[in-house]
């Protein structure tokens, strides 16, 4: 009976065309959650983070691979993240399968204990053009492109609630990150913020945006 | 300790002023029930983008049934959103804003559409734009470090071409 529901539902949801979009994430920051997120138990949190490991950790042998790493960055980024992966705000093969077996409370305990450990070592780029710096520390008006040091720190540290941390992150996964943005095959974006700057950008800006970033020592 | 009594006479008069303003406040807050024209329908700032009204695909510019139009607008750091609206000269236009984080301000110069934006509530303003033309709408209250970067477009068009460049707008961005 209740999958002849669920059936119905389906049938009417595809049969009526473009019903109302789905927000671009179910999280929103009400002080209970950024409570909750703050009381997440870093010890639980550990053994949970030793699956993460295999991929996430900030070791040289991962330094090439395309997973980022997650030590020192904010919990309420990593939260959010994991949360929009289960809710499928998010996708990707990996993460929404991994994140399906979470519960609220894990993905606040992990969070937590990521966000406690030391951050990974920069990878110093050479010859950043002098715009680039330009663009982080004032933006670009005519674009409507506000810096990139206002909401993710003049060092890349972080500056307002989610926005996450970026110095020393893997320059690829930030080219990638922004390139996703880009082409909206990400979109976990409230109010299509990081969207709307990145798709003002060029590629070739992108791509040193992100040696820059992972460049800046934590 | 002597007071000119003609400086005495001036001290009365301004406090008989002061007086007059002090009551016409109290009497319109409180009898008359005249209060700012924000801070009246509160809503949650943290859960915005959860609500039904300011959802994001609700966003923009919306023809209501009576040809009036109303822009419902989002004030977030740093940014107006939509990034950019056209909207038709001489017809009364209704903003319907929110603010998703901190206190912010809209104010689009040359015209008389300005109002504060408190977190927390929802500000409404109805106005006519007399002239077409481009407009930057800023952010006239300091919310941040990107303050001075915040600010949209605002394209008003004459009102005869309006019908087709509504039809040409993609709606809800």
């Amino acid at each position: 009976m209740k999958k002849g529901y669920v059936l119905a539902g389906i049938v009417l949801a595809a049969s009526n065309g473009p019903i109302a979009a789905e927000p671009s994430t179910q999280v929103a920051w009400t002080p209970e959650t950024l409570a909750f997120v703050r009381n997440g138990d870093a010890e639980k949190g550990k053994k949970i983070a030793e699956s993460c490991e295999a991929c996430h950790a900030a070791t040289p042998e991962n330094a090439e691979s395309e997973f980022p790493y997650l030590q020192g960055q904010t919990a309420t980024y990593l939260y959010k993240q994991l949360h929009d992966y289960k809710s499928g705000s998010r996708s990707n093969e990996i993460m929404v399968g991994i994140s399906a077996g979470l519960s609220d409370q894990d993905m606040a305990d992990v969070s937590a204990w990521y966000s406690r450990q030391p951050p990974p070592p920069a990878k110093k780029a050479d010859e950043i053009p002098d715009t680039i710096g330009k663009l982080v520390d004032r933006g670009d008006g005519a674009r409507i492109v506000a810096p990139c040091a206002v909401c993710h720190g003049r060092a890349g540290e972080s500056q307002v609630l989610d926005t996450p941390v970026l110095a020393a992150q893997k320059a690829a996964y930030l080219e990638q990150t922004m390139l996703a943005y880009k082409s909206e095959a990400r979109h976990n974006d409230i109010y299509r913020r990081m969207r709307l700057i990145v798709q003002q950008l060029s590629d070739e800006e992108i791509k040193q945006l992100a040696r820059y970033y992972a460049g800046l020592e934590r | 300790m002597h007071i000119h009594p003609l400086e005495k006479r001036w001290i009365y008069l301004v406090l008989a002023v002061v007086g007059i303003f002090l009551a016409a406040i109290f009497y319109t807050a409180l009898a008359r029930n005249i209060h700012p024209p924000s801070h009246i329908e509160p809503i949650d700032s943290a859960s915005l983008h959860l609500s039904a009204e300011f959802a994001e695909d609700k966003l923009g510019v919306w023809t209501q049934p009576d040809g009036t139009i109303r822009v419902t607008l989002v004030a977030a750091r740093y940014g107006f959103y939509p990034r950019e609206i056209r909207l038709p000269a001489g017809t009364p236009v209704t903003f319907r804003i929110a603010s998703a984080d901190v206190l912010h301000g809209v104010h689009i110069p040359m015209t008389n559409m300005g109002t504060m934006v408190v977190p927390g509530y929802v500000s409404e303003i109805t106005t006519t734009f007399p002239k077409p033309g481009e407009y930057p709408m800023l952010c006239n209250e300091y919310c941040g470090l990107g303050h001075d970067h915040m600010w949209s477009k605002v394209t008003v068009v004459a009102k005869e071409s309006w019908p087709e460049a509504s039809a040409a707008q993609p709606i809800g961005r």
